[in-house]
């Protein structure tokens, strides 16, 4: 299959701090990529750095034919192919629900605004948010707001979907709901980059795990391999607390 | 027309300003609400302009003449503020003021004959605008700063532009925050726009001075004045509480300092 997404020898430094240390990884057309590993290990870095909200120090993202990192990019054309959801939803404040899953399209995408009420309505509809459009996110609860966070991403048509912990702010009984989401987006086809805690999700719709440690890559296998036969230690010791905590 | 007598008594000699002199005194009062409002309104216009651009930070894509640009756009924006808050607006009034009649300019605003303003009043509104702009400028840069950052980057990972995510995302948030901060800044121009008299513009002060000098006695006219300038802020100050709650702004207005040291 096509190669939509390859990282190259990524580096990433807070000050003195390699955080990210000469990741590489290529991400299939239609792929689901989760990434586990330990809190602090460099996965939201990680991800970051795919859109560019975080600068890498080196190294190359090549999406589409075109390397990120290079100063000739144009990041704001890239960024809206690439759509991401974050732990914490930052569903703009100012505007309600419908309105921000049209903005980008608007301002951005250029749409006409009756277009961009048509497909936003359509995609709060396939989350069953639809009845909340004149809703403001502080009245929304968690897993309402990530379920509608998804659809403001969805609505630019992104080639790939960067998901940050999507369920980790989420009260227990809401995580379903948005797991159920992400599982339809990956039955459509669609490239799913998914940082996660939640093993059985990873387990059932991952195409590919990448196991995290210490700002390394250690192991990018299938989710059999990772989950049966991890080659690495720290691999097995890592999954093995993650089991037992549940 | 001749001049009655003002009664000697201090009592009676308000009194007797009031009721002889309430025209002049009413007409102090319109232009001082006129120029504080429009000061503020017109200075929160410009400060909406100058703040993205002394907020403006250079990235390393930028290209060689935009970060030129920016570089100079922060520079002048910051001197623009630290002069405007580091020298009295009563220094400022007479710069003004004699720079543009040294240069001859006719600050007199004529709408097709409909509305005519006053050179006098459009250098007071002109110099208020300004001055309060730079306040605005920090009280905005600040509320701007307290917006999560997520949103940004929210803003940014649909592909918007940082001045988009700005204009659309982040600024009418801030806005919102800092609406009591605004409200005091008009409290403090009804107050401050008695500097203006320097340059003799018609508001309540010099208005003052002029009933004051005709009988050659100061304490009773600034009384009066003290007195409408304790109602205008008072009221002023009520009424932007009013606004604030009704729009859901939990923070309470502080009491109003002078700007003007
Ligand atoms: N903005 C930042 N400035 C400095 N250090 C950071 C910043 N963001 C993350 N880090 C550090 O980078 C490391 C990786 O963090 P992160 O990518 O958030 O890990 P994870 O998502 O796997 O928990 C941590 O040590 C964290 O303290
Ligand atoms: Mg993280």
């Amino acid at each position: 299959m096509e190669t939509i997404l390859e990282i190259k020898h990524l580096n990433k430094r807070f000050g003195n701090k390699l955080v990210l240390k000469d990741l590489n990884l290529t991400v299939k057309k239609g792929e689901v990529v989760c990434i586990i590993g330990p809190s602090g290990s460099g996965k939201s870095t990680f991800l970051r750095c795919l859109n560019l909200l975080e600068e890498p120090n080196s190294g190359e993202i090549i999406f589409e034919g075109h390397n990120l990192i290079a100063k000739s990019a144009d990041l704001d054309r890239l960024r809206m192919k690439m759509g991401m959801v974050f732990q914490n939803f930052n569903l703009f404040n100012n505007l309600n629900v419908l309105n921000n899953c049209i903005i980008g399209q608007t301002k951005v995408l250029k749409r006409k605004k009756t277009e961009a009420i048509k497909i936003a309505l359509e995609l709060l509809k396939q989350v069953g948010m639809e009845a909340y459009i004149n809703e403001t996110a502080s009245n929304l609860s968690g897993g309402q707001k990530q379920r509608v966070a998804i659809s403001r991403a969805l609505a630019m048509n992104p080639k790939i979907m960067l998901f940050d912990e999507p369920t980790s702010a989420l009260d227990p009984e809401m995580i379903g709901d948005v797991l159920n989401v992400m599982r339809n987006l990956a039955s459509t086809g669609l490239t799913l980059i998914v940082v996660t805690h939640e093993m059985d999700f990873a387990k059932e719709v991952a195409n590919t795990i990448v196991f995290m440690d210490q700002g390394q890559i250690l192991e990018t296998n299938n989710p059999e391999v990772i989950f049966n036969n991890p080659k690495h230690q720290r691999t097995k010791t890592f999954l093995k607390r993650v089991i037992e905590k549940k | 027309m001749l001049t009655k007598i003002m009664p000697q008594g201090f009592i009676e000699g308000i009194i007797f300003l009031i009721k002889e002199y309430y025209p002049l005194f009413l007409d102090g009062i319109k232009y001082t609400v006129i120029i504080s409002l429009t000061g503020t309104l017109l200075g929160l216009l410009l400060a909406l302009i100058i703040t993205p651009i002394k907020t403006a930070t250079i990235s390393k894509r930028d290209r060689i003449m935009l970060i030129i640009f920016k570089r100079c756009g922060i520079c002048l924006a910051t001197l623009y503020v630290e002069i405007l808050r580091g020298t009295p607006m009563m220094v400022q009034a007479v710069i003004f003021y004699y720079g543009l009649r040294g240069m001859g300019i006719d600050m007199s605003i004529n709408f097709f004959g409909i509305l005519y303003i006053p050179g006098i009043i459009v250098s007071g509104i002109t110099i208020v605008s300004v001055n309060t702009s730079a306040y605005i400028i920090e009280v905005l840069r600040g509320s701007i700063n307290a917006i999560d950052k997520g949103q940004m980057e929210a803003a940014r990972s649909l592909g918007m532009t940082k001045l988009q995510a700005l204009l659309k995302i982040i600024i009418p948030q801030a806005l919102r925050n800092c609406i009591p901060a605004i409200g005091n800044e008009f409290v403090i121009n009804i107050k401050d726009t008695s500097v203006l008299s320097v340059i003799a513009v018609t508001e309540l002060f010099y208005m003052t001075k002029r009933i004051n000098s005709i009988y050659y006695r100061q304490t009773e006219g600034f009384i009066i004045a003290a007195i409408i300038y304790l109602i205008l802020t008072f009221t002023t100050t009520r009424l932007l509480y009013w606004i604030s709650n009704k729009l859901g702004n939990r923070k309470q207005l502080t009491y109003p300092t002078s700007q003007s040291y």
